[in-house]
């Protein structure tokens, strides 16, 4: 019992991560049709500025933090505006915007591991303190990441919900050419999108380099697979879906590790559980758990 | 920057990109054609290069048979991936195929006692008990056989990677004129005709999913030959040949050469190997400013980069047309 609680409380913070990152990607995708393969290393950049400004500039970790956030949306709207703007204008298909985003995901990646070398690093934050609940340990940080993301997420869902520019996003991604016509702002849409993309990459980073202790400058393309994985899972384009995926992605791959089940799998096979998770649903629903109908592309 | 005049050097460059020209032109098969956007390529070449470097090493099997055995392991592979995942729409199929091969640099990189782990093929159990784990005895002398007669030709200068290069762009050229003779095939035409549209072709009463499935196959089969002399290439293996960065190599490659014919593929693979080999020679300012490590994040940066410039300014490719190009 005391392994199933402790199990299910890595997969709820694991699980969380997972699907504020994936919200990112999902988002993106259901606005501009892209896939960003680039979002993993936006994880990578924003725990290393974290670092950087913590570490190097003895900022307060929350004040890093969120310079991070904003770097990460500086960054995002750069490329908007530099590149997926431009691809947009000559029409460019689906493998010139994953080669894009691959190109951009290489250029991120060795710039981070340019300026901050191969070396593992860890934020100073204490990840000693810890907490036991019904046997199980549950360190400090990691409670602090589970209760901000899961506020994270409550504040998106209700943005999307509510606020007009989230109805404005929804619209358009149901049907750019109607939303246009109908008077949506698309690049105010499209500047929101990037901007919580941006934020949420980054806070994902930050909270995923909390809960491993240590990480490289592979800690995002790592992550990358598992964050696809729970995008698709619930339904790729769909942002309730994407955080679910998350939640069920997280929780699943913690289990599959438990003894008590047929004495669990090797923990350095968890990323495997990930995939083998997401094509026995897509084998049986192939539009994802939340999807209507396939999208054809 | 002595390096940068001898031959030598790029003669290995040569030989390394008719080794990616073959694994590109196993995506040519699969996008050019089906329009199949598979990303996940390089886990064809993990799968033939191992079981053969397992087979020979640990079983005491012929190389040659090895080969074939690893070859069709790919084909499986490939069969695999398609079978479970060909179904989905195109995006879906891309992130699910990167994952296929990231999961078999994965079992690769944790199965220790079977495949080597992270220390490579030099850590595969050998057959009988302290000998040394190769897979190119069988090779060697072929490959020195062929040095031999090079020796005639070009006297001293003929090496290992002379040999390797004639054999390894050999095989290329009897690859492309097969595939090219396939391209011309009823085959290629339905697959085609499903890059461009499922419905009507399914009206004729072909089945897609069976066409695209075949040209996923082969184009497997083309990545599982690309391992086999990778593997050779370099004696020994290691679970980080196989990165995703190695599909997108391929890819790149693929778009210098405008994808849906194969006759630039050569020339882009041999620009693509010496893009590649090149950088290593950046020394000059602005690069001076970095040591040779940081150098070397610079290369990839630069393949980014030509991605992206690619991409915007000539989708088409470098010898593609631009009214064949195809950008679904």
């Amino acid at each position: 019992m005391t392994d199933f609680i402790q199990l299910l409380f890595n997969g709820l913070v694991e699980g969380s991560i997972f699907g504020i990152a994936a919200l990112g990607i999902s988002l993106v995708y259901s606005v501009l049709r892209l896939v960003n393969f680039a979002a993993g290393d936006f994880l990578t950049l924003g725990a290393f500025t974290t670092f950087f400004f913590t570490t190097s500039i003895k900022f307060p970790f929350v004040v890093a933090v969120v310079i991070s956030m904003v770097l990460g949306v500086a960054l995002s709207l750069i490329l908007e505006f530099i590149l997926w703007r431009k691809l947009r204008k000559i029409r460019a298909g689906t493998l010139a915007l994953f080669l894009v985003a691959t190109g951009v995901a290489f250029i991120v990646r060795q710039s981070i591991a340019m300026l901050f070398g191969s070396d593992s690093r860890r934020f100073e934050i204490d990840q000693i303190k810890s907490f036991e609940f019904f046997g199980a340990i549950i360190p400090q940080a990691q409670l602090i990441v589970l209760v901000c993301s899961s506020i994270a997420i409550t504040a998106i869902a209700i943005f999307i919900k509510k606020a007009s520019i989230g109805k404005d996003m929804r619209a358009y991604s149901d049907n750019p050419s109607l939303a246009a016509v109908s008077g949506i702002n698309v690049n105010r849409v499209i500047i929101a999108t990037w901007i919580i993309s941006g934020t949420f990459g980054a806070l994902a980073g930050v909270f995923q380099g909390t809960v491993q202790g240590q990480f490289t400058n592979a800690m995002g393309l790592d992550l990358l697979l598992s964050i696809l994985a729970a995008v698709v899972l619930g339904t790729i384009g769909d942002a309730y879906g994407a955080l679910i995926g998350g939640f069920v992605l997280g929780i699943v791959m913690e289990l599959s590790t438990w003894d008590a089940l047929l004495g669990g799998i090797p923990s350095t096979y968890k990323p495997v559980v990930a995939f083998v998770v997401l094509v026995i649903v897509l084998l049986f629903k192939p539009e994802g758990i939340f999807g209507v109908k396939a999208r054809k592309i | 920057m002595i390096a940068f005049i001898q031959p030598g050097f790029w003669v290995f460059v040569l030989a390394m990109a008719g080794i990616y020209g073959i694994f590109s032109l196993g995506l040519q098969v699969q996008y050019g054609v089906g329009g199949i956007l598979n990303f996940g390529h390089v886990g064809t070449m993990a799968l033939s290069s191992y079981t053969m470097a397992i087979l020979v090493i640990s079983y005491g099997v012929n190389f040659w048979i090895a080969s074939l055995c690893g070859v069709a392991v790919a084909a499986l592979g490939g069969a695999f991936l398609g079978l479970t995942t060909l179904r989905l729409s195109g995006d879906y199929f891309s992130i699910v195929s990167i994952a296929f091969s990231e999961i078999v640099r994965y079992v690769i990189f944790n199965s220790d006692g079977f495949t080597g782990g992270s220390q490579g093929s030099l850590n595969i159990p050998a057959k009988v008990e302290g000998d040394y784990p190769t897979y190119t005895n069988t090779w060697e002398p072929f490959i020195g056989w062929v040095k031999d007669r090079l020796a005639v030709i070009f006297g001293d200068n003929a090496d290992r990677d002379m040999a390797m290069a004639l054999i390894v762009w050999i095989t290329l050229g009897i690859l492309l004129i097969i595939v090219g003779r396939i391209e011309r095939m009823p085959w290629a035409r339905v697959l085609r005709a499903t890059r461009e549209d499922d419905d009507v072709p399914a009206a004729l009463g072909k089945n897609v999913f069976q066409f695209r499935l075949q040209a996923v196959i082969l184009g497997s089969v083309i990545g599982g030959i690309a391992g086999i002399y990778w593997a050779l290439q370099f004696s020994l293996l290691s679970p980080d040949d196989f990165l995703t960065i190695v599909t997108f190599y391929g890819w790149m490659i693929l778009i210098l050469s405008g994808a849906p014919k194969v006759k630039g593929l050569p020339i882009a693979a041999i620009f693509f190997g010496f893009l590649y080999g090149g950088t290593r020679f950046f020394t000059f300012w602005p690069f001076s400013i970095l040591d040779s490590s940081q150098r070397a994040y610079i290369r990839i940066m630069i393949i980014g980069l030509v991605l992206i410039f690619l991409m915007l300014k000539r989708p088409q490719g470098l010898f593609g047309k631009r009214e064949e190009m195809v950008l679904e």
